[in-house]
Formats: structure tokens, C-alpha cells, sequence
């Protein structure tokens, strides 16, 4: 799989398709680090392990070229939603952006608890079987249960945050200039623990249908939240109610930005928004 | 053109997270954690997260400063190096060689600061140099060397996931060292206890299973109870105690005169909840003490951590995985300034510089004599400025922030013929040079630093200093060959490799080794995996001693004309004296302005509101801020964080030191608060 990726990024370097791409080198020492490859004899530095997102690293990176500057991002299934979520809006240039996307393996899709753990547009390597993350015994003791004792859990964790913002500075479509979080009027500044129902919800609903499950945000976590968790009933919602998955369908909008009469099943005007996973009678 | 990420260490506090900096064209854009950093492992806080953002700030220093009158004209590299060599040396030609100082720092890289020492001792043969780790943990060096036989932090961090459990003193680690609490919660997850003590409800204390409020400046007697609890209990580790420590009886005749009731009256603690916390840590199969400041910065500070010391041996919860003592150091390099001998007493490697034999290697290795007397710490340079100092060279400190009663500290600097000062910006210290030397970032150099737990760790450089300004390494240098020194290094790494040889605790370091996860030392060869505990087989000093701490209350007590404690310390959005954090508009805008923490029953006897503008006086001095009402200070006392230059804390602390250690008590003393009047005047 690692020749297959980079021959093919070899290849787009040399046939000028592409201006640089985005991946890990292992340099000096077998440091691993994210990389901006140029030249294509630099390639055989390039490797896919360990897991470390880029999408926000490419849009960046876009960001500061000038217009006809073209990148590969070697990416995985996560890094391909995410990428697909931006484009939605307009964060970064479908066209000045090319995915080289690879498929997880088993152990890796297993510990990111991902349903999806390859790209639509997969370059090299195999789909293996995704994970449903409502299965996992940790998900579940905050999913599922006695709301109180779910509360007193997630409480438990929120107190623990030290508002290092890494959750939103990683988080690959926290994009918003100004940030809702940098807002006094919803977050008390210069306080920490950050407030639950401000920052952490706050951060959490304005991702409620952009969210693609990447886990950027927990494994940015100093203190371990598990963050993604937080967004998984969401996550569910969408899926259920609307058949929605963020980062799949480039072309289909967000249901939370149409309006209910087209959008939900048919015969049923509301989603019943729910707190849990539950199935609710 | 394209950007490069930059594989760099964080400048802020001795967590020692992993940074990469993205570079484009020269600037430096953004900061990304490490994910490949075994400290941070992809995480960071606020701090590391906009570390970029002082970088570029408008007011970095581009050329070097002359003072004229009372403004400062640039000047060429050339005159300024010989300006300041012709002073220094003058200066101690005509008042002798104690009559010239150097603090150094420990937010300047290992190189720098063994560069920095071995200029001032080679230069001007005098011991005078010293840095701010006289202001935190010089208690811990003194106190541990008693009874371990080595200053510095036992085990690993990520020896803390491990713990059973933890006893916080002193600490608000949940503020100060963020992304180490990780490691902590990892702990409590798999079912660990954690308490902390601290006259405070920090951060860190919501977390914790219990918070033990103690009476400011009470820690011996508490410990002194849990110890004896243990020991009246038969709870102590018999075996540990006869097989690798001496002296038990001293201590347990010390434990006489504390009865747990007697500690209870003393801290303000239930004596109940000292008998469980001690036999809970007692207990627990691995048991970890963190500490900070709260423990160092006392008029007997190094009394504390002996106390420390005493009850970890006495549990023999030292010298394993997942134990140990945990002093948390302040700054990205206090570790390293300390380990290269940035201190007045002690050559690099903690090697003493009245030992005859110690003096002779390094007169050999330096080709130069030195002197055996030691010189003066921080605290003294500064009251002695102007008498006995009459010229000093400061590199990256800020003493009129960061020492106490800095009206004094501003009053003594004036006194001085002759002041350099080697910064970044132009900070409230620099202001008083005769001469500014503008340095260089932690993104503009090459080098090392060490972090809390003994981890030495590598800085690339990802930029160039701004305008003429130079890396501190090349200042060093250049300075050095002025005063006629041999500082022809090529490189950041000949030193390294010139101290390696000096020390047989970091001989086995050097740049290439240090790539990919740094080291920790002792790591005497170039095989060496570095060492994760210290004090496995035995101690550093052979067997662990236990001393008798010696409590010697809080030197100023509330009366009533100053009636409240106060307290000072940091807060999470801020670092020191936020010469860097201050200028990094993320980070200001979290915390923009100067307050003080007051308990709602103290304000409304004052009838203070939120927000509302206070004047705090104490016997030293006086600072006008503003009211933060809340319950996490105790009754009686208000917390000051002494970033803030328009209200510096340390106006109002009281400089009586530690005779042992020579660290000022900044945890206590007593102020007076009232509503700041204002009078009309006409505009």
C-alpha cells in the first residue's frame, strides 16, 4: 500500500498535476512529522503511519499559496470526510486540492471506534470493515442509561478541561472567524474549567451536522474527554432521522440547513431529537 | 516556496511539549502539538497552541540599546559588544572580581546557559551568577540534596498514569502544567485517589477527591501529622527504612512534638481527614507527591520539601515506577539552567565549587582560574546593587516583575554603574540598561532544553531573529571572545559536547541522540537509554537521610492594619511575567487585565463588588487592581497573579528569605485591600 501511495504521488509531482503533497516523512532519526513534498525524489520519505490529520493542515496550506498552487493531501477515510465538509463551505478549492486516499486497517479502525474506515476514492490499499461505534462499552456508559448518572459521568470529565481550545484548533471544520467560543457573550473568558453548557455544548451543536467523527478533537485532549463521544448521538440523529452523513455526499446539503417539510421521512414533519441513542417508543 | 513544519520544544512552562511550528517565508504561521513528542503526545494548551503569536509581535528588540539620557539610541553589534566587555571588565578590575554579576536563564537553551556561567566565573573569576530558580525551586536542590542526593523531579511524568495515589501540595498543576494532568486523570480513571493541599480551591482541587484547605504557610505540621499518623499506626515501610535510608530515629523523636491534634490545630485541618489521607497514601502500593511552589516559595521552603522527602522514604514510595516526588518545575528550561551550573554555589552537574578537586577539573578544562568562594544568589545581587555589585549582566529575566518587593528591586537596579540586560522585547527590566542586547526566541535558535523530568530535548531552528537581533548562543560568544575568552564553538552542539565531558551524568548526550526523543538523565554513555526513576538501587547519596524539617511559620501574619493573606501565583492564559504571554493577543484576550481573587464574605464587608477597582497595600508597596469575587480563596486571604505589570504582585510580597535556600516567601504575607477612590481632576 505505502508503494502503491507513493508512486502515485511520485507520479503527480512529476507530471506537474500537482505542486506538493501534503503526507508524513520519516526523516533524520525516522522522525515522523507532517511534510510538504516538492520534489518527487524526496518521496521515498514519505510513510502513513501514525494516524495524524492533515485536512486542516492542507487548508492552511492553501490558504498561503497563491491561486494556481495545487496540493496533494495523502489522507485517509476521516481526513477525505472532512476535506469533503470544507469544500461544502467553500473553505478550501476542490480544484487546488487533490485527495490521494488510503484505506485503515483493522486494529486502526478498532481503536478510532470509525464506521468508515477508507476514503470514497480509494488510491491504495483495502477497505476493511467499519465499527459501529454505539457497540463500544465506553460509548455506551455515556450514551446509554440514567440521564443523571450519564450527566454526573460527563460532568466528571468536563471539569477536568484545562481550555486549551485544542479541541477546536484540531478539529478539521472549526473554521469560523470569529469563533463562537471567542464570544463573551456565550463564554466566560479567563475561566477555567471552560463552562459545560457554554463552550463544550456550544462547540459541540455548531458541529452537530458538520462533525465527520475524525477524533481530532479527543486525541488532541490533554486531559482525555472523550469528545467525539459527545458528538456521536448527533451523529446518530442525522443518520437516522434524515439518512444524513457528514462528509459523504459532496453535493447534499445539511439538513439542519433545510427546512423540515422535504427533508424527513415521509409522514413524519419533526425528528425526534433525541439525547441518547435509545430508540425512543 | 512552500511552508516547512518545524520540529520545536514549547518556551513556556518545564512540561517540555512537543511544537511544530509551521514556517512560511520566514514567519512563523501557526503551531501544530507533536504528535511524536513522548511528553504531549499531539496535545498541548492554550500557551503552546499561539506559542507563534509573540514571535512576530512589532515590539520585538531589532538592534542593540544605548541608553542617552533617557532614551535608548541603537547601535551597531561592534560597539555594543565592546562597550559592554570594556564595562564589565573595567568594572571589575576597579572594584575587584565580586564586584560583577551575571543572572542568567531559564528560558535560554542548556548551551546558553553553560555558556553564560563560564563566561561570568572565567571572565571575572567570580562565582556571581544565578538565575530565577532561586526564586522556585532553589528549596527543592537544597532540600532534596539533603535526603536524596539529587534536586530534581524522581520519575517520569508518564509515571504518574500509573500512581494509586497522588497527593497534590502546592501545586495547581490543572493551570501551571496543563498537559501533565493527563497523565493524572489517567490515573483516576483506573481508580486512583488524588488529594491536594492548598489554602487555595484550584483548579486542580475540583478534580480531587479531597481538598485539604490548610492554613497558609502550615505544610510542615500537616505533613508532620500524616507522618506521624503513619508511623503511630505501624504503617511505615519497615524494610525500605532500615534497608535503604538512615537517621529514623531523628525523625521519629521529631514526630514526638506533632501529635495529629496538634498538626489538626495548627493547619486547620480535621484530624480525621490527615488520618486518612495518610493512611490512603501510606497504603496505596504506588503513591506519587506532586509539588510546587506552594511547598518552595515559604520562609522555610526547604524545610518543606525535606518534609516531603521524609514521608515519601518513610512509605518507601521513591526509588520505583509510578512513585516517587514529583517537584514540577516552572520554566521550559529551569531544569537545564540549574543542570549547567547557572547557580552561585555549584559548577554544571551540581559539582561544588568550594570542592578543591571539582575546581581543579574545570580550572583545567576552562584553561583558566577560578575562584572557590560562592557567589551571591539572585536576591543578593539585587539588595547588594550598588554597594558590593556595581555591574551586572542580566539575560533574559525580568527581576522587576518577578522578584519580590520589586520597588526595592527597581531602586537597586539604578544603583548600579553599569547594567546589560539580553532580551527579546524591551521588558520593565531592560528599561533600566545602560545597554539592551536584543536575543533571540525559542523559534530563532538551536539547542536543548531539559524539562521537568530530566529530559533533555532538542529546538530547531525555524526562523531567523527579527532585524539585527541575534541568538544568545552567538551574543554569548561574542562577548566571551571580547572579554578574551576562547568561545570559538561552531556550533550549540560542541558545547554540549564540551559539558558532556565535564559531567559524567550527561556524557552520553549529544545532538544526534537527542532527535527523536531526547533523553533523560543520568545517562552516562553514548549506549545509555537515559533513566526513567532515579534513586532504583540506591540513593544518589548512597542511603536516603531523613532530616528534621524545620517549621518556621509564615514571617508576616495578618494584624490589624494589614488584614488579610496574600497569596500569588499563575494563571492558566498567562506565563510570569508575561513578556511573552501578554504580547500574544490570544492569550490576552482570555485574561486582559489585572485582578485579585477576594471571598464574597471579605468583599461584602468591604463593600466590593465584581469588577470593581481595589488598591491592595502592603508594608512594601501598594498596586491599584481589580475585584474577582469568588469562594475558591479562603475567608482572610485574596490571590494575586503577579503577571500584570500595571499591578504587580510582587510590589506587595515580603522578600524575607529562606536562610537555607535563599528563596523568598511569596505565598504569604499581610496586605490591606480597599476601594480605590478616585478624585476628580480635570482634563
Amino acid at each position: 500500500m505505502l508503494e502503491q501511495v507513493r508512486q502515485r504521488a511520485r507520479e503527480l509531482l512529476e507530471r506537474k498535476q500537482a505542486d506538493g503533497v501534503l503526507a508524513l516523512k520519516k526523516g533524520y532519526w525516522d522522525v515522523i512529522q507532517p511534510h510538504v513534498f516538492t520534489a518527487p525524489a524526496e518521496i521515498d520519505k514519505l510513510v502513513l503511519e501514525p494516524k495524524w490529520l492533515l485536512a486542516k493542515m492542507a487548508r492552511a496550506v492553501l490558504l498561503e499559496r497563491p491561486q494556481p498552487w495545487r496540493l496533494v493531501v495523502v489522507m485517509r477515510g476521516c481526513d477525505e470526510r472532512a476535506v469533503v465538509e470544507l469544500v461544502k463551505r467553500n473553505q478550501v478549492d476542490r480544484e487546488r486540492l487533490l485527495t490521494l486516499g488510503y484505506a485503515c486497517d483493522s486494529a486502526q479502525a478498532k481503536a478510532c471506534l470509525c464506521n468508515r474506515p477508507y476514503p470514497q476514492k480509494l488510491d491504495a490499499g483495502s477497505a476493511v470493515e467499519g465499527v459501529d461505534p454505539l457497540t463500544d462499552e465506553r460509548v455506551k456508559s455515556y450514551l446509554e442509561g440514567d440521564a443523571r448518572t450519564r450527566m454526573e459521568k460527563w460532568a466528571e470529565q468536563l471539569r477536568r478541561c484545562i481550555k486549551c481550545y485544542g479541541c477546536r484548533n484540531s478539529c478539521p471544520i472549526c473554521v469560523c472567524v470569529p469563533c463562537k467560543l471567542e464570544d463573551e457573550v456565550w463564554v466566560e473568558r479567563g475561566v477555567v474549567p471552560a463552562e459545560m453548557t457554554t463552550f463544550h455544548l456550544i462547540r459541540a451543536f455548531h458541529l452537530s451536522d458538520t462533525c465527520v467523527a475524525c477524533g481530532a478533537c479527543q486525541e488532541a485532549c490533554p486531559v482525555g474527554i472523550p469528545l467525539m463521544t459527545l458528538q456521536l448521538s448527533m451523529r446518530e440523529a442525522l443518520k437516522r432521522d434524515y439518512n444524513y452523513e457528514a462528509g459523504i455526499d459532496a453535493d447534499r446539503k445539511s439538513p439542519v440547513l433545510s427546512d423540515f417539510i422535504k427533508e424527513p421521512r415521509p409522514g413524519q414533519d419533526m425528528p425526534d431529537w433525541v439525547d441518547s441513542t435509545e430508540k425512543k417508543p | 516556496m512552500k511552508p516547512e513544519f518545524i520540529r520545536t520544544i514549547c518556551p513556556y512552562c518545564g512540561t517540555g511539549c512537543g511544537l511544530i511550528l509551521k514556517v512560511e517565508e520566514g514567519r512563523a504561521t501557526a503551531t501544530y502539538p507533536d504528535r511524536e513528542n513522548p511528553v504531549n503526545r499531539g496535545s498541548l494548551c492554550v500557551k503552546g497552541w499561539f506559542a507563534h503569536e509573540f514571535v512576530h509581535h512589532p515590539e520585538r528588540l531589532t538592534a542593540p540599546l544605548l541608553r542617552k539620557g533617557d532614551r535608548f539610541e541603537a547601535i551597531s553589534w561592534e560597539e555594543a559588544i565592546d562597550l559592554a566587555a570594556q564595562k564589565l571588565s573595567e568594572t571589575a578590575g576597579e572594584y575587584g572580581p565580586d564586584s560583577v554579576g551575571g543572572l542568567s536563564s531559564a528560558k535560554c537553551t542548556n548551551e546558553e546557559n553553560y555558556l553564560f556561567q563560564k563566561l561570568i566565573r572565567a571572565a571575572f573569576k567570580t562565582n556571581n551568577v544565578d538565575h530565577c530558580a532561586r526564586l522556585c525551586h532553589a528549596a527543592t536542590t537544597v532540600g532534596m540534596l539533603q535526603t536524596l542526593g539529587s534536586g530534581a523531579m524522581t520519575n517520569s511524568i508518564s509515571d504518574l498514569a500509573g500512581a494509586d495515589c497522588i497527593v497534590f501540595v502546592g501545586s495547581n498543576a490543572a493551570e501551571t502544567h496543563p498537559v501533565l494532568m493527563g497523565e493524572v486523570y489517567k490515573a483516576l480513571d483506573r481508580g486512583a485517589k488524588m488529594f491536594v493541599i492548598d489554602p487555595r480551591e484550584t483548579a486542580v482541587a475540583r478534580n480531587a477527591h479531597r481538598l485539604l484547605r490548610l492554613n497558609p504557610g502550615t505544610d510542615i505540621p500537616l505533613l508532620a501529622g500524616m507522618m506521624r499518623h503513619i508511623s503511630d499506626k505501624g504503617l511505615h515501610n519497615v524494610g525500605f527504612i532500615e534497608k535503604r535510608t538512615e537517621n529514623f530515629e531523628n525523625l521519629k523523636t521529631f514526630l514526638e512534638a506533632w501529635p495529629v491534634e496538634k498538626a489538626a490545630k495548627e493547619t486547620g485541618i480535621d484530624e480525621s481527614v490527615i488520618r486518612a489521607v495518610a493512611e490512603t497514601y501510606a497504603k496505596a502500593k504506588n503513591a506519587a507527591i506532586v509539588y510546587c511552589m506552594g511547598i518552595t516559595q515559604h520562609a522555610c521552603g526547604a524545610a518543606n520539601v525535606i518534609a516531603i522527602c521524609d514521608l515519601a522514604m518513610l512509605c518507601g514510595h521513591v526509588g520505583k515506577h509510578f512513585s516517587g516526588i514529583y517537584p514540577l518545575r516552572g520554566q521550559n528550561n529551569v531544569q537545564g539552567a540549574c543542570d549547567m551550573g547557572a547557580l552561585p554555589d555549584l559548577y554544571p552537574g551540581y559539582q561544588g565549587v568550594s570542592d578543591p578537586a571539582v575546581r581543579e577539573k574545570f580550572q583545567k578544562a576552562w584553561k583558566t582560574d577560578l575562584s572557590d568562594k560562592p557567589g551571591l544568589t539572585v536576591t543578593e545581587l539585587i539588595n547588594t546593587a550598588g554597594k558590593d555589585i556595581r555591574a551586572l549582566y542580566i539575560m533574559a529575566e525580568n527581576p522587576c516583575l518577578s522578584d519580590p518587593d520589586v520597588n526595592h528591586v527597581m531602586e537597586a537596579l539604578q544603583r548600579l554603574d553599569f547594567l546589560v540586560v539580553q532580551d527579546i522585547f524591551l521588558t520593565e527590566t531592560a528599561r533600566f540598561a545602560h545597554l539592551v542586547l536584543p536575543g533571540a526566541c525559542f523559534a530563532e535558535k538551536t539547542g536543548t532544553y531539559t524539562n521537568t523530568e530530566r529530559r533533555f530535548q532538542l529546538l530547531h531552528k525555524a526562523i531567523d531573529p527579527p532585524g539585527a537581533a541575534k541568538g544568545d548562543f552567538e551574543i554569548l560568544c561574542l562577548l566571551g571572545k571580547a572579554l578574551g575568552l576562547a568561545f570559538d564553538y561552531p556550533s550549540p552542539a560542541d558545547v554540549m559536547s564540551e559539558y558532556a565531558h565535564l559531567v559524567p551524568a550527561y556524557a552520553g548526550v549529544s545532538f544526534d541522540r537527542l532527535e527523536r526523543v531526547g533523553l533523560q538523565w543520568p545517562c552516562p554513555d553514548e549506549n545509555h537509554p537515559g533513566t526513567r526513576f532515579l534513586h532504583g538501587e540506591k540513593f544518589t547519596r548512597g542511603l536516603g537521610r531523613f532530616v528534621i524539617p524545620d517549621y518556621r511559620p509564615p514571617a508576616e501574619k495578618p494584624d490589624s492594619e494589614y488584614p488579610y493573606y496574600l497569596n500569588t501565583g499563575r494563571v492558566f492564559a498567562h506565563y510570569h511575567t508575561g513578556t511573552m504571554s501578554r504580547r500574544s493577543p490570544f492569550l490576552n484576550r482570555e485574561i486582559e487585565w489585572a485582578y485579585v481573587e477576594i471571598h464574597p464574605a471579605d468583599a461584602a464587608a468591604l463593600g466590593i463588588r465584581e469588577g470593581e477597582r481595589i488598591r491592595v497595600s502592603s508594608r512594601r508597596g501598594s498596586i491599584v487592581t481589580t475585584a474577582k469575587i469568588t469562594d475558591r480563596v479562603a475567608k482572610g486571604s485574596i490571590f494575586a497573579p503577579f503577571h500584570f505589570t500595571e499591578a504587580r504582585a510582587n510590589r506587595l510580597t515580603n522578600p524575607v528569605l529562606d536562610p537555607a535556600c535563599k528563596t523568598p516567601e511569596y505565598k504569604v504575607c499581610a496586605v490591606s485591600v480597599e476601594k480605590e477612590r478616585y478624585e476628580a481632576t480635570a482634563r
